[in-house]
């Protein structure tokens, strides 16, 4: 419940205030790849660390988890064929065989077809997420931001002690 | 703006060091559940294991309480072990490589009661889950004779289903066969019309023999000479085409009584069928042995191809990347490709396994002691076969003596692996009989095991003595008085010897399995004495419906190919016999042609 609340209130303010559009369709981008691939592997930690360092919206990765982990459960067949194709390729096999048997490279899990695909499907669309995400709280905030920030629900997250936890990752 | 947020340096160390304290207070848990879940999806049964700690200075795991269910009955366990310590290669680690270089396991029981039922292990689609109900499947392919005598007398009628008679089907293709052989021969004896050769043959032989040579003169001598030769070879080359023509009738004629055979062949094999439908028990010794012991040797056998087909599955031989699914999670699992190196580590290797285990009585004693060397999951990286063996002996007023060994070859491109088990005074668990109601306790008895699974082919050997079987019935049903279970129970009931052998051959798809015992000549002679008519009657029931069934369409089957038989070669020995006498005739005017025309003599063919 504290973490759905917690979310909520950085989904409001990430598409309110926090840091610019660009911040935030980063930090939206970012966060895409905690949704469309599987959640426990090493490369999320690494994009996990990055949502907290870089100045990117913190709030924005959030969002971007929570929007895109039902896609990547719906799309997981698609990224189970994507990587299933590049690991069975031929061509590929020298390679998949000398980073399998580099130290530390399998536990990045690439040799398993939906990670594989999955991560390989974000690399692809971090530039369209981000982009559409810029346009997207842009135009947002021009339009209904004002109508939302006077709402209720708003108002009683906000005030929430929970909130002050969030500020410690938003964009400078 | 600045690219990097330098505060959030201290929320993330406290993150990444939450995460380190949680994996340090419960990593050892996480580890055995994780071991666990693997070890129940890898070998289809429930693993379980009481206690696991990992001592990271040493690069070593220590598991306590491991219990291995058995896939077959989920209330026994397979394996059960007290202690095991591994000491595990620190470096092929950073490969996600788990090189055991030593492993210790102490307390090791076999055949134990579980204490609680084993789960069912869920996912269906894994390669034990496929490897366990192909091994269900298997054991059903062996059609244990029936040892029940349902009398006979009550049977109003045997539903035969005309469609599922073997015979129906050769007939059909015995009749076709039969046509399509006597239109080929036909058009070939057609085309081969030698009538009018045989006219031309003799109007020449009657021409020169109202002819005196004498007077023909020299020329004339030589004219009719050569009219003779000249036919006398067209009647050579019609011999040479029949000659090829009877290859042709006696090939055909040939293939026509094969499928007379077949026919007969199928008709055996529907009074059987019409036999099993009647449920009539075979009552020869080695049905006997069959009804009585062929469930628990296949049994026995069952658990032997189960592990063999794992290892065939787990180890795969050559190099080539080798699929396997990926781990459980919310998400799909996918597949997960492993590619194998040469000259690299293999994935999984245990270097050199030592074991002491327990048999009989007294599980204190660890009396027994056993090795395993080179188990790896790529067996060409490491370029030897598995070896594994135990032997041991416990001394006293119940003495025990065990012998293992065995190999897993899969260096090769067809694996093969084999075990060869002994054992001595060992207790061997009691088992049911299957339709009858009473079951044996073989009691202390000398046990042997031989298995080999090469391929897709499998051997193997099970026997059994013992001096101090027990006979028990069921005791809801109280002593079997009547019917087949009355005969087997007079018979078996004081025996205290036990005596029983099971062969398997064959293929993992089609396998035989014979089994003889010391009780099926006596067993089988009484039931003889007590049912031998009602058999019979029975079996002649059987019979007279297949062949009710069949008969009118066997019948004209069998008289076209014998009208087509007796044509063709009624026909040939006809043309044959026009040519022959026709060339004697020829020779014959030729004969006497030759000495008054003063021609030398001409060579026939």
């Amino acid at each position: 419940m504290l973490a759905l609340l917690k979310l909520l209130q950085s989904i409001f303010a990430t598409l309110h205030s926090e840091g610019t559009p660009r911040q935030v369709a980063a930090g939206l981008a970012l966060g895409a790849a905690l949704g469309l691939t599987p959640l426990v592997n090493p490369h999320n930690l690494i994009v996990f660390a990055l949502l907290c360092l870089l100045n990117v919206s913190f709030g924005g990765g959030m969002l971007g988890w929570a929007l895109f982990t039902p896609v990547g459960f719906a799309l997981d067949p698609v990224f189970h064929r994507i990587g299933l194709a590049l690991l069975e390729a031929p061509g590929l096999r020298s390679l998949w065989t000398s980073w399998y048997n580099a130290p530390l490279m399998p536990y990045t899990n690439f040799n398993n077809s939906v990670v594989l695909g999955s991560f390989l499907a974000w690399l692809v669309l971090l530039l369209p997420i981000y982009l559409l995400g810029r346009k997207g709280i842009t135009i947002y905030r021009e339009r209904y931001a004002s109508r939302v920030m006077q709402s209720k629900l708003y108002r009683a997250l906000s005030a929430t002690k929970l909130f002050d936890i969030y500020r410690w990752f938003r964009p400078e | 703006m600045k690219l990097f947020r330098w505060r959030a340096i201290a929320p993330l160390t406290l993150i990444l060091g939450l995460i380190g304290l949680g994996w340090f207070l419960f990593g050892d848990r996480i580890v055995r559940r994780v071991a666990e879940d693997s070890a129940t999806t890898a070998l289809g049964t429930e693993v379980d294991i009481g206690w696991l700690q990992i001592r990271t200075a040493q690069a070593s795991v220590e598991l306590r309480g491991l219990e291995v269910a058995d896939p077959f009955n989920p209330m026994r366990n397979q394996v059960e072990a007290g202690r095991i310590v591994l000491d595990l290669d620190p470096l092929p680690l950073l490969q996600k490589k788990v090189v055991i270089d030593r492993m210790v396991l102490t307390g090791l029981r076999f055949g134990s009661t579980r204490r609680r039922p084993a789960k069912p292990v869920k996912g269906g689609d894994g390669v034990a889950a496929r490897v366990l109900s192909e091994i269900k499947t298997w054991t059903q392919q062996f059609k244990q004779p029936l040892l029940s005598l349902t009398p006979v007398d009550t049977i109003k009628a045997i539903a035969l289903d005309p469609t599922k008679l073997g015979t129906i089907k050769a007939v059909e293709i015995l009749s076709a066969r039969a046509d399509s052989v006597q239109r080929s021969l036909e058009s070939g004896l057609k085309s081969a019309d030698y009538s009018a050769l045989v006219d031309s043959a003799n109007a020449l032989a009657n021409r020169l023999s109202a002819t005196n040579p004498s007077k023909l003169g020299v020329a004339g001598t030589a004219e009719a000479a050569n009219s003779v030769k000249r036919t006398l070879d067209q009647i050579a080359r019609a011999k040479q085409q029949l000659a090829e023509l009877q290859k042709g009738v006696t090939g055909g004629v040939a293939l026509l009584s094969d499928g007379l055979k077949a026919v007969d062949d199928a008709r055996e094999k529907d009074y059987a069928f019409a036999r099993g439908l009647m449920k009539l028990p075979g009552l020869d010794a080695p049905d006997i042995g069959a009804a009585l012991f062929g469930a628990s040797s296949a049994s026995t056998f069952q658990q032997a191809l189960y592990y063999g087909r794992m290892a065939q599955q787990y180890i795969p031989p050559g190099l080539q990347p080798w699929r396997k699914s990926g781990p459980k999670r919310l998400r799909m699992r996918g597949i997960t490709v492993v590619f194998p190196k040469e000259h690299a580590t293999p994935s999984f290797l245990l270097r050199d396994g030592k074991l002491s285990f327990s048999l009989g009585a007294d599980t204190t004693v660890n009396a027994f002691s056993g090795s395993v060397t080179g188990l790896t999951t790529q067996p060409a990286l490491y370029g030897r076969p598995t070896t594994f063996g135990a032997r041991g002996a416990l001394s006293g007023p119940a003495p025990i003596s065990a012998r293992l060994d065995g190999i897993l070859d899969h260096v090769r491109a067809t694996p093969r692996d084999s075990i060869d088990l002994s054992l001595g005074g060992v207790k061997l668990p009691a088992f049911d009989l299957p339709t009858l109601p009473f079951r044996l306790d073989p009691g202390v008895s000398d046990a042997a095991l031989a298995f080999v699974l090469n391929g897709d082919r499998v051997g193997g050997r099970l026997s059994v003595k013992s001096n101090a079987a027990q006979w028990a019935t069921d005791s809801t049903r109280g002593k079997p008085t009547g019917g087949a279970a009355g005969v087997v129970w007079q018979v078996v009931s004081g025996l205290k010897e036990l005596d029983l052998k099971a062969t398997l051959s064959g293929t993992v798809t089609a396998p035989n399995l014979s089994i003889s015992s010391n009780l099926d000549q006596a067993v089988s002679d009484r039931l003889k004495a007590m049912a031998g008519d009602q058999l019979a009657k029975g079996e002649a029931r059987a019979k007279a419906e297949v062949d009710r069934l069949v008969q009118d369409k066997v019948e004209p089957v069998r008289q076209k190919v014998t009208q087509a038989e007796t044509a063709l070669t009624g026909k040939l020995g006809g043309n044959q016999q026009a040519l022959d006498g026709a060339q004697k005739r020829l020779e014959a005017e030729l004969k006497r042609l030759g000495p008054a025309g003063g021609l030398p003599k001409i060579k026939l063919p």
